[in-house]
């Protein structure tokens, strides 16, 4: 059968994408040139969850319209130049996928399409499933993405049809420095992380995390008589009711912190009525 | 037929200019995580929090070395190592190109150095990790000899302190469960 290892040991488990034919680099070369006018995809789920497929719907629609470059989709894998594959060939559509592969005219350009085609997304280390498209066929061209955005689909169909050139290589970090460099160190580390806490609380870990920095970036070049207008300035120019609310709110509650009294007064500047100390706080 | 056209006209083109000319995202789209190496603190925060395992650590202590690894190819660009990140060392940028041809160009990886230990030589954390926690105490206020005292606790390895914990008789209280006895 095609694909898989005769049953020994634990060599059955591992994937044998489909051989190539040995010329088939010219042939690729030579549709690729032959095609300047139009490619036709066919698109193969292989069992995705739909999301990809409604990305390179959106990449056909107006808005990007593929079209205008000729790339259509087609209904049937012998009309296609370029095969298109989603999903994380799960067990039972690997048979599938390999019929509309074999299906396809030669010299085809294979595409994988999304985190799952790419290497299985988060369903790389599922029992039914191959994980990813270049365990079974051959792959000429990776667009990731989960899904890949109409945009990104539009380029790269552009990589697989020569016209762009990719942008993406292999990097590899190596960090010069020893020591990461510490953040709002002008504030003390109580107040700071009772800032950066209560904000995430009140608009949730990345826009909190950004608020938090924002006003702490503003409270370091403050002093204590300018707080108030610069942070009133800071408010007025970013002009957002919600960012206003949860910075007063950020506010007050530092002035608790700091002088173990409420009652500071807020932007609009009036007083913040005090809270009543009962007995047990 | 000339209201239709003049609704055509007016719409004008809806289709974007894209491949010819670059495309405006939104700010907060979430394209491939660029990790700052010099920020990076190889706590692995970001492997812990990511999904899909696309990001990787693995420590070698044969060679003092912590491997960071991103696969593109796994990534479903979801910003969950953004948001754990304590120093901001990785974010997801505007960068959405990343069709390649070699699925080895979807890889990226970092190499971080491992700190010994003070007592048996061991490689046993990441040193930039160790040198945060350092930093981080000092701003809270811990200063001096103390912190002399905290440096040299942190730089055992935990097996080392166990060790020393033991055999320092001072901690050690034969008699605590007798005295609260009594």
């Amino acid at each position: 059968m095609k694909g898989i290892k005769q049953l020994v040991g634990t060599a059955h488990t591992q994937t044998v994408p489909v051989a190539q034919a040995p010329n088939s680099q010219q042939l690729k070369d030579a549709l690729i040139k032959q095609i300047r006018r139009s490619a036709y995809v066919y698109r193969v789920d292989c069992g995705g969850c739909n999301g990809c497929e409604i990305e390179i719907f959106a990449a056909t629609t107006p808005v990007f319209d593929t079209e205008r470059f000729g790339i259509k989709v087609v209904a049937s894998p012998r009309h296609a130049d370029i095969l298109l594959f989603t999903g994380a060939v799960t067990r039972a559509m690997r048979a599938p996928a390999l019929r509309a592969y074999e299906a396809a005219p030669d010299p085809k350009i294979v595409v994988s399409y999304g985190a799952c085609g790419c290497d299985g997304g988060i369903f790389h280390d599922l029992y039914c499933v191959w994980g990813g498209t270049d365990k079974i066929v051959p792959v000429d061209v990776y667009i990731p993405g989960c899904p890949p955005t109409p945009a990104a689909t539009i380029y790269g169909f552009a990589v697989a049809l020569g016209l762009l050139d990719q942008k993406l290589h292999a990097k590899t970090h190596q960090p010069e420095v020893q020591k990461a460099s510490l953040k709002h160190t002008g504030i003390p580390l109580d107040i700071k992380v009772m800032i950066e806490r209560q904000a995430r609380l009140l608009a949730g870990y990345v826009q909190g995390q950004r608020i938090a920095d924002e006003v702490m970036d503003v409270l370091a070049t403050c002093s204590a008589d300018n707080v108030d207008s610069k942070i009133a300035a800071y408010l007025t120019k970013k002009d957002d009711p919600r960012l206003t609310e949860i910075v007063n709110i950020l506010l007050s509650q530092t002035m608790e912190a700091l002088t173990g009294l409420s009652g500071c007064s807020n932007s609009t500047g009036e007083k913040v009525k005090p809270r009543e100390v009962t007995a047990d706080e | 037929m000339f209201k239709l056209l003049k609704t055509v006209i007016k719409t004008g083109e809806a289709t974007k200019k894209y491949p010819f000319a670059p495309l405006e995202v939104c700010e907060d789209f979430r394209g491939k995580p660029e990790l700052d190496a010099e920020q990076c603190l190889s706590c692995g925060a970001c492997t812990r929090a990511c999904p899909a395992n696309a990001l990787i650590m693995e420590t070698d202590v044969k060679t003092g070395t912590r491997r960071w690894e991103l696969s593109m190819a796994r990534c479903i660009y979801c910003g969950r190592c953004e948001e754990v990140c304590p120093t901001k060392a990785i974010t997801l940028s505007q960068n959405f190109e990343l069709a390649v041809t070699r699925k080895e160009d979807l890889y990226e990886e970092a190499v971080f150095s491992l700190a010994d230990c003070c007592q048996c030589g061991r490689p046993f954390v990441a040193r930039k990790l160790l040198e945060y926690v350092l930093d981080t105490l000092a701003q809270s206020g811990v200063t001096g000899e103390q912190l002399k005292l905290r440096r040299q606790q942190l730089e055992t390895c935990p097996e080392c302190r166990r060790s020393n914990n033991m055999l320092d008789s001072e901690n050690i209280s034969h008699l605590r469960y007798l005295e609260e006895e009594l």
